[in-house]
């Protein structure tokens, strides 16, 4: 109905068949919106950089305002909404190490560097710089190890930032301030392993295992509540053959969240027993599941 | 084609929305909130007016600059369900959606500290980082024609969602609704099929049997068409 539309602004005529011609014919800012949309090829993409960053001042400011104001329009118009997994801000977070090419270089970080290092264009954010700089890394890690986990041996910390986001909720920031690093500590530890062990009565309970962080996050999925009066209690099973350590309690609620178990050099083992409310001095019952820690 | 139909608007979120009845279609006009919990129905209908949420993702990002887990968890839970939603409407698949969600976010917490609050707003900036991946993913891991298939076959029937009982979402739903009618519906129809259907102009062009550069006018007439009306500067 509107090829008519076309010429209205009388400059459908200005367009060209290609990008090249576009840039030939001095219509580059007329190429903004396009640009800002990804409506062309990652070749188109990256002539229109080049000519950018060497074209004259005005033009390139214009373009840049243009793409800047589509961008804008289009954040705001083409809203969608899906929520993620629960699990993949857990997943995200387990890739942080390997990753980061660390900032900790730059504490005043905020500051923009848009034009940086990659593309010609001073355009923000557009290319991941695979991690580069091992010193700088290697000052984040140590940096984490100082973060660890303090002395205290906080046994079955539950709760943690990704079951509080699959929680969603208000408020959950501030929480989460507190509460994010015991389990984000083990999610990103280098040497991070998973295993996976099924629980007698059903579901099965998840870890993942790090030796550097001397610690083991748990996580229970399709486990059935346990029966009234009774909880969950996990133990580390020593190496040395000593009677088992309690590792806290899990009742129907702790049962959706993560639980960090710390201090898991020794242990050969992680059980989870069903015990009477609050908890037995030692396992009374068989175990409903055991995990190997191989550490 | 209709690209765009007010449906009736609900007077507040369905609590359960599940794949079947949210297909990654839905346009919603919500405003960011925090990701609802399938429990926290009402209450958590708090939503930042944009200024406040800008100002709050902008010192985030600050945040993240400097290697703060806390706020890298924040921005995270405020921001995922846009991304995601995102993803899932140019990919369609769930994993492909996901691996995209995942590098996003990966590249927010490696370059926040390009992010200049200068030169656009934090949404606009993750929203960019955001569509480029997906373009692509999209472009690489699927040929035009399943694109143009799927889009099309996710797009019969886009209904606005929900919106906000907030007064400063409904207005900026409201505002959205308008500018978008100033466009053509040609115009429309090229941006979302290169918006959502993360084809080229070319792409576009062969889809609508059109002249390549009649397409690049509508697109390029079509954007400024929307942020005159959205009153973006």
């Amino acid at each position: 109905m509107s090829d008519m539309d076309e010429g209205r602004n009388g400059r459908s005529g200005s367009f060209g068949d290609t990008v090249a011609m576009d840039l030939a014919s001095g219509h580059a800012v007329d190429l903004a919106e396009l640009y800002a949309l990804d409506a062309v090829t990652a070749q188109e993409r990256d002539a229109i950089d080049l000519y950018i960053a060497s074209a004259p001042e005005a033009e390139r400011l214009a373009f840049l305002a243009r793409v800047r104001q589509s961008r804008e329009a289009l954040a705001r118009t083409f809203r969608v909404e899906e929520e993620p997994p629960a699990d993949l801000f857990e997943r995200i977070v387990a890739q942080l190490p390997a990753q980061i090419p660390g900032q900790e270089g730059q504490p005043g970080g905020g500051a923009p560097a848009p034009a940086a290092r990659t593309g010609p264009v001073p355009q923000q954010g557009m290319t991941v710089e695979p991690g580069a700089q091992d010193e700088l890394a290697q000052a984040r890690k140590r940096r984490e190890q100082r973060r660890g986990p303090s002395g205290t041996r906080r046994w079955l910390v539950g709760v943690a930032a990704a079951a509080a986001i699959a929680l969603g909720g208000v408020g959950v920031g501030a929480y989460l301030a507190d509460q994010a690093d015991p389990v984000n500590q083990v999610a990103r530890a280098a040497d991070l392993r998973e295993a996976s062990v099924n629980v007698a009565g059903g579901g099965k309970a998840t870890l993942m295992i790090s030796a550097s962080k001397d610690a083991a996050v748990v996580k229970m999925s399709g486990v059935p509540a346990p029966p009234a009066g009774k909880v969950y209690q996990m133990w580390l099973i020593p190496k040395d053959g000593s009677a088992p350590v309690s590792q806290g309690l899990m009742d129907e609620q702790a049962l959706s969240r993560p639980a960090v178990v710390q201090g898991i050099h020794s242990a050969a083992s992680l059980g989870i027993t069903v015990e009477p409310a609050g908890g037995s001095k030692a396992p009374t019952q068989p175990t409903v599941a055991a995990a190997p820690l191989g550490a | 084609m209709t690209l765009l139909k007010a449906g009736p608007r609900q007077a507040s979120r369905s609590p359960h929305r599940t794949a079947q009845d949210s297909p990654p279609g839905d346009l919603c006009l919500d405003l960011m909130e925090t990701p609802n919990a399938p429990n926290s129905e009402g209450s958590a209908a708090v939503t930042d007016p944009p200024a406040d949420l800008s100002q709050r993702l902008s010192v985030l990002l600050a945040g993240i600059a400097r290697g703060d887990q806390a706020a890298f968890a924040e921005f995270y839970q405020l921001t995922s369900r846009r991304v995601f939603g995102m993803a899932r409407r140019v990919l369609i698949d769930p994993e492909l959606s996901e691996d995209t969600t995942q590098e996003v976010f990966l590249q927010v917490w490696q370059n926040a500290a390009k992010f200049d609050p200068q030169a656009g707003s934090p949404l606009s900036w993750l929203m960019t980082i955001s569509h480029r991946r997906a373009v692509d993913k999209v472009r690489s891991s699927q040929s035009s024609t399943d694109r143009e298939a799927k889009y099309g076959a996710s797009t019969q029937d886009i209904d606005h969602d929900s919106v906000s009982d907030e007064v400063g979402s409904r207005l900026e739903a409201e505002a959205v609704v308008r500018c978008l009618g100033t466009l053509t519906e040609t115009q429309q129809e090229s941006v979302r099929l290169a918006y959502y259907g993360g084809l080229t102009y070319r792409e576009v062009a062969e889809r609508l049997n059109a002249a390549v550069p009649t397409i690049k006018s509508r697109i390029r007439d079509g954007l400024i068409r929307l942020k005159t009306c959205l009153g973006v500067s």
